[in-house]
């Protein structure tokens, strides 16, 4: 030990300089006693001996004399008056610019902007992130030709030439304002804004794939600045000696309905009041929401547009450890009313009718759907469960196919079994998405979601998921959206109603995931996707309804981590769409080859 | 099956997904589904007595008139049978004896048809909306003159922004009197298809009439005194015309399985009808006797009296099974007066094509027929129900053949298909457009002055357009698809704020009363016939009733059914030679086209002797006008119920 101690840098020489060894703490300068350790509430004393001191250790220091003191502005810098200094462009040290420092108290603000300072002089944190996201995807997808002109002579049939690329470069600025103390209290308030930036480009191979007048050609450039997050966030109170609280947001802010978005995921305008009871074993959400227009080519919050009629309310409680420790249950009602029945017929940036959808009689109509949801993500023992169960219980004004007022009574079920063995996490899907069995009676039985954005089954890395498939020829109606599982047939996901009379889906599937080094994890899922009901496809396209079998999702995916760290990630994979027989009845699948999927993706975090 | 499944009700298909009772629930497996694909009639149900008796004649009059009484107006009714026999045409006391065409697109008198007011007798146009509700519907749709409102404008569907034309765009201007494939007088008995007076009606209040599930026939209806369409599909209308009909159909109304607003294309359904709320009960309707009003009589069409159908599919109805070189494909034929085949596959008088050339073509397209997916039938997997035709270089109709329970308005608008694909692509074209005389406007504008169109005029704005002085000398091969592509009031097809293409009138003029060429082709005669009875064959190209004396008057032989500018027909060549035309119509475009261009190569195939499709490179899918590419044909996706074949055209 005293070797030890003997080899340790004289600090007098090279200046101060962080412990060599964290791990090596020198134990208090104590007697031995029992010393009452307590932590608020009525939880029982716990009960610590320090052990005998070492005779040979180092004397601790002893008490500060005032004239040793040093005058520091606050005790987040006393790492800066030691001397230590990093640039702002470094986020993994103490750093302004990520809520390491208050604001108020810095030198060069209170130099340059006294009265800014004084505002934020009270323990004001700003936190400054920015992501780059860019994405190359490549992939084949039915394309009709157009029907009033094509590219090439000789277009015979409806459907073309389906190649398609895009790429898209999105720079996301998250802008944060804090007031807050310590780790374990909650922040006071928080202001955030979030625009982000898109510019995509996208090439096709037939004429009003990507806009509706044919004239506009086989590619696009599209840009768009969107605001993803504008939020005020108070927090109203504490509960409990722990810090148990209720908070109240009001904004922009982001919502996701469960741990996996299958109902709701969004970024909508609204209020949300929520927080935690019984040291975190509880939380609570309650949100009024409205959702915002999307930008249709970047999927972007688009301010420029009057928001969407319609509205969001939901209720929903988390319990820990419930029904068994390392399990959280989650039980929800979201209720969604939509009003846009009656507003003028709206189409998207490339012109094509997005609502009402190109669908049954094309007239308007509103809709009430309450969705009643258990959710539960946790582990088993050694197995990892997430899972969701919803119904789907509404009514719809008028549904376009039937032309009638509809019942709607929908359900939705999904489950993810996993096990860690070792390095590699082997993992078992399910889904089931109810379909509609006869699109003109008064019943509409096909689930759909408000704004999915499902992490499941490979997510995006996926086809099925991944990529929209136009289903009738004008490709008004999607036979599922793009980032999203449902067969719902809708106009879009981000832009379109929900639309209940849909083919429903069963997605059974395996997959692993490979950490095959800290850097590098290898992703593989095959899927087996099913419909449950034909019926409403066989209308849509006036042929006999098509074989349920909608083939084999089978994707790999690598993501590549240089440094070990979230701030730059490298994802690559690719996914076919290996046709049944259903699909085949549907699209030209044996005249080109299987859809795919083929998508590179850079994220920079700071 | 198990206790449980039976307790459950539960499929067998369904079984093996109840591994969870939840998954089971959500999988939709329950034993009481009801079958969206029945219909009232399977198929085939039409039998010798399948026709509307006097009573029934009757009752659907009287019927119409409660409902008309009870919303205080005064209509005027037409009835007629599958095939067009005007049965009944009965006007109440009060009712106006004339009507006004607008389009509700101009005010006025914009060009064509559009805005002639209080000229023509409105029996007529309770007579053409009639006749369309008979003839756009089968035992396996049933369509009303508001599907053909929703399928006749400029975007389809009507209103929906950028969203080319219609799929019967054009198909107004058919079942004229003037053609020579229609029947239009009297000395043809009950032999159909018989004439439309104004052609098809897009105007809501024309409906057909079934009984057993099979048509028999078709009720319009004429009360609010104007003759138009409707611009606004989104809303529900309370069209007074189209109450009043419904009322009528009251015991005869169309199964609602195979109503229009249950058939897709491309995932929008038709419009039938848009409201059934009705003032009156039907079942308590009056006896026609005891009514206000009376039976007229219609020159040329009916007496002041009820008559019987006449059963579609036998000699009578002018359509009956083929005996010969058809029968063993189950093709039906038209027949005259005495039963003879009115179109049996012949030589050519003009051109290459021998009978058996013919023959060989309609039934590789027959065949194409029997295995293609309807686009416009129920129950879902119906094949596609057509009338095939195929016309020499002189326009003459060598041959013809029908699927059974093909739509009767394409009987014509079949021969008018081949005929306009065959005159487009033919060497005189261009010099027969320029020597015909100009349609004169019956109205006038500013009253006093008429108005003229010339049919030259359109030769040129067509050469100019495409960049190619010596367009229409038979340098290209037109198919139907590509015609329409320049006939249309947008260029391209649907795109606003973009000019016309050079067949059509401007888009400020521009209504489904004032196309173009098509109609400025036919008008004089179009006229002639509903204003002055004149029943002479030929259609385009005629002479006006106000035109000087001297005026040629000899018409365009190859266009003598008028031209028709929607898809579904192709030019036939023979070692690159133009040799005649197939015209195929009845189902969905695609399907129609595919009948055609398909067939045709079948058959090119099978007779090996130099006939085929035209040249790739002749086709109008060479042009850019502008930039933008024409059609040729394009095949429907899904295109056969046998098979899941798909791009079955690709390569031809």
């Amino acid at each position: 030990m005293v070797a030890a101690l003997a080899a340790m840098p004289a600090f007098a020489q090279e200046g101060l300089k962080p412990a060599v060894n964290e791990d090596r703490k020198l134990p208090p300068d104590l007697a031995p006693a029992e010393v009452p350790l307590r932590r608020p509430g009525d939880s029982k004393p716990v009960e610590f001996f320090p052990p005998a001191a070492d005779p040979k250790q180092v004397p601790g220091p002893l008490p500060a004399t005032p004239r040793e003191s040093v005058p520091l502005p606050d005790r987040w810098r006393i790492m800066q008056a030691l001397g230590f200094k990093f640039p702002l462009v470094d986020p993994y040290n103490q750093n302004i610019l990520k809520g390491d420092i208050p604001i108020g108290d810095d030198p060069w603000l209170k130099e340059k902007f006294p009265l800014l300072a004084k505002v934020f002089q009270d323990e004001w944190f700003s936190n400054v992130g920015i992501i780059s996201d860019s994405l190359a995807e490549f992939r084949r997808l039915p394309t009709p030709v157009a029907p009033q002109t094509s590219i090439r002579a000789q277009s015979d049939d409806l459907f073309g030439q389906g190649k398609q690329y895009t790429l898209s470069q999105t720079v996301i600025v998250s802008l944060a304002l804090i007031k807050g103390n310590t780790t374990f209290r909650p922040p006071d308030y928080e202001f955030r804004f979030v625009p982000a930036f898109n510019v995509n480009y996208s090439h096709v191979e037939e004429n009003r794939a990507l806009r509706v007048d044919p004239r506009e050609g086989i590619s696009r450039t599209d840009n768009h600045v969107g605001v993803q997050e504008w939020f005020a966030d108070m927090h109203l109170r504490n509960v409990s000696d722990r810090f148990d609280f209720d908070s109240l947001r009001v904004g922009i802010q982001p919502f996701i309905s469960d741990f996996r978005g299958f109902v709701f995921q969004d970024v909508p305008v609204g209020i949300r009041l929520f927080g935690t009871r019984d040291n975190n074993q509880w939380q609570y959400n309650l949100g009024l929401f409205r959702r915002l227009e999307k930008d249709t080519n970047s999927g972007l919050n688009d301010l420029n547009t009057i928001p969407r009629r319609d509205y969001v309310i939901v209720g929903n409680l988390f319990r820990q450890d419930f029904p068994m420790p390392g399990f959280t249950s989650q039980g929800t009602v979201i209720t969604n009313i939509n009003r846009e029945g009656h507003t003028r017929d709206f189409y998207n940036s490339n012109g094509l009718l997005e609502r009402p959808a190109v669908f049954g009689d094309v007239r308007g109509h509103d809709y009430n759907v309450t969705y009643l949801g258990y959710s539960g993500d946790g582990h088993l023992g050694r197995w990892n469960l997430s899972t969701s169960l919803y119904a789907a219980i509404g009514h719809d004004e008028r549904n376009p196919m039937s032309g009638k007022p509809a019942d709607i009574r929908a359900g939705f079920a999904a489950a993810e079994l996993s096990r860690d063995f070792s390095w590699v996490r082997v993992r078992l899907n399910a889904l089931f998405q109810s379909g509609d069995k006869d699109p003109f009676d008064g019943k509409s039985t096909g689930f759909d979601a408000i704004l999915e954005n499902p992490q499941f089954a490979g997510a995006d890395t996926s086809f099925f998921i991944r990529q929209g498939v136009p289903l009738v020829g004008g490709g008004g109606v999607a036979l599922s959206g793009r980032n999203g599982v449902l067969a719902s047939l809708r106009s879009s996901k981000d832009q379109g109603q929900s639309n209940f009379v849909n083919p429903g889906l069963m997605l059974l599937g395996v997959g692993a995931d490979a950490d095959l080094k800290p850097e590098l994890r290898v992703i593989g899922n095959v899927s087996y996707l099913r419909f449950q009901d034909t019926t409403i496809l066989g209308v849509l396209r006036n042929q006999l309804p098509p074989n349920r079998e909608l083939g084999w999702d089978v994707s790999a995916a690598v993501q590549y981590r240089p440094f070990m760290t979230q701030n730059v990630i490298l994802n690559a994979s690719a996914a076919a769409l290996i046709p049944g027989k259903g699909l085949k009845q549907l699209y030209d699948e044996d005249n080109r080859g299987p859809q795919y999927s083929i998508l590179v993706n850079l994220l920079l975090t700071y | 099956m198990s206790p449980w499944s039976r307790v459950l009700r539960i499929e067998p298909a369904c079984r093996w997904g109840l591994t969870l009772l939840f998954a089971a629930w959500l999988a939709g497996c329950s034993g009481s589904s009801g079958n969206p694909g029945s219909t009232a009639c399977a198929s085939g149900c039409v039998t010798p007595s399948s026709i509307l008796t006097q009573d029934d004649i009757r009752r659907v009059i009287a019927q119409a008139v409660g409902e008309a009484q009870a919303r205080n107006a005064k209509a005027t009714i037409a009835v007629v049978d599958r095939v067009g026999n005007v049965l009944a045409v009965y006007q109440m006391t009060g009712a106006r004896d004339k009507f006004d065409i607008s389009s509700g697109r101009h005010v006025g008198f914009a060009g064509g048809l559009d805005g002639l007011a209080d000229t023509l007798p409105s029996t007529l146009a309770a007579i053409a909306k009639a006749v369309t509700g008979a003839y756009l519907s089968s035992e396996g749709n049933a369509f009303s003159t508001r599907t053909a409102s929703q399928i006749v404008q400029e975007n389809f569907n009507p209103g929906e922004s950028q969203q080319p034309s219609g799929p019967l765009y054009g198909v107004q201007f058919s079942q004229l009197s003037c053609s020579d494939v229609i029947r239009n007088s009297d000395m043809h008995g009950s032999v159909g298809p018989k004439r439309s007076p104004l052609g098809l009606s897009a105007d809501p209040g024309g409906l057909p009439l079934y009984k057993s599930g099979t048509v028999v026939g078709g009720i319009g209806v004429i009360a609010d005194g104007v003759y138009g369409l409707d611009l606004d599909i989104s809303d529900i209308d309370q069209d007074l015309d189209e109450l009043i009909a419904v009322a009528g159909t009251s015991g005869f109304a169309a199964p609602t399985d195979i109503r229009g607003d249950r058939i897709t294309a491309d995932g929008r359904t038709f419009r039938y009808v848009d409201s059934e709320s009705l003032k009156s009960d039907p079942t308590k309707a009056a006896a026609l006797a005891s009514l206000p009003g009376a039976l007229v009589a219609v020159a040329g069409y009916t007496p002041a009296s009820v008559s019987a159908g006449t059963a579609f599919g036998t000699p009578a109805s002018g359509i009956r099974k083929d005996t010969g070189v058809f029968a063993s494909i189950g093709g039906y034929v038209l027949v005259d007066a005495a039963n003879n085949n009115r179109f049996p596959p012949r030589d050519a008088t003009e051109g290459p094509l021998r009978a058996s050339d013919v023959q060989t073509i309609l039934t590789e397209g027959y065949k194409i027929a029997i295995r293609a997916r309807g686009q416009i039938r129920r129950p879902l997997g119906s094949f596609a129900e057509v009338s095939l035709s195929v016309v020499d270089t002189n326009g003459d109709l060598l041959g013809f053949v029908r699927t059974p329970d093909a739509p009767v308005f394409g009987i014509d608008v079949a021969v008018q298909k081949g005929r306009s694909v065959l005159f487009f692509s033919h060497p005189l074209g261009g010099s027969e457009l320029l020597a015909v005389p100009p349609a004169i406007y019956l109205a006038e504008a500013p009253p006093g002055r008429t108005v003229t169109s010339s049919i030259g005029d359109y030769v040129g704005a067509m050469r100019t357009f495409l960049g190619d002085p010596k367009a229409l000398t038979g340098n290209i091969a037109w198919a139907a698809r590509g015609i329409g592509n320049i006939h249309r009031p947008t260029f391209p097809d649907g795109i606003a704020d973009t000019p016309a293409g050079p067949l059509s009138k401007s888009f400020d003029t521009w209504s489904p009363f004032n196309v173009g060429l098509q109609l400025d082709l036919v008008y004089n005669q179009l006229v002639k016939a509903a204003a002055a009875g004149d029943t002479t064959e030929g259609c385009s190209g005629r002479a006006s009733l106000l035109a000087p004396a001297g005026t040629p008057d000899g018409g365009i032989r190859r266009l003598r059914n008028g031209l028709q500018i929607f898809a579904g027909g192709v030019p036939i060549y023979r070692n690159g030679v133009l040799a005649g035309a197939v015209g195929i119509s009845g189902d969905g475009i695609d399907q129609d086209d595919m009948i055609a261009f398909l067939g045709l190569a079948n058959a090119a195939r099978i007779l090996n002797n130099g006939i085929a499709n035209a040249p790739a490179a002749m086709r109008d899918d060479n042009l850019a006008p502008m930039g933008t590419r024409l059609r040729y044909v394009q095949c429907p996706q899904a295109p056969f119920n046998d098979s899941s074949e798909q791009n079955v055209c690709a390569g031809i």
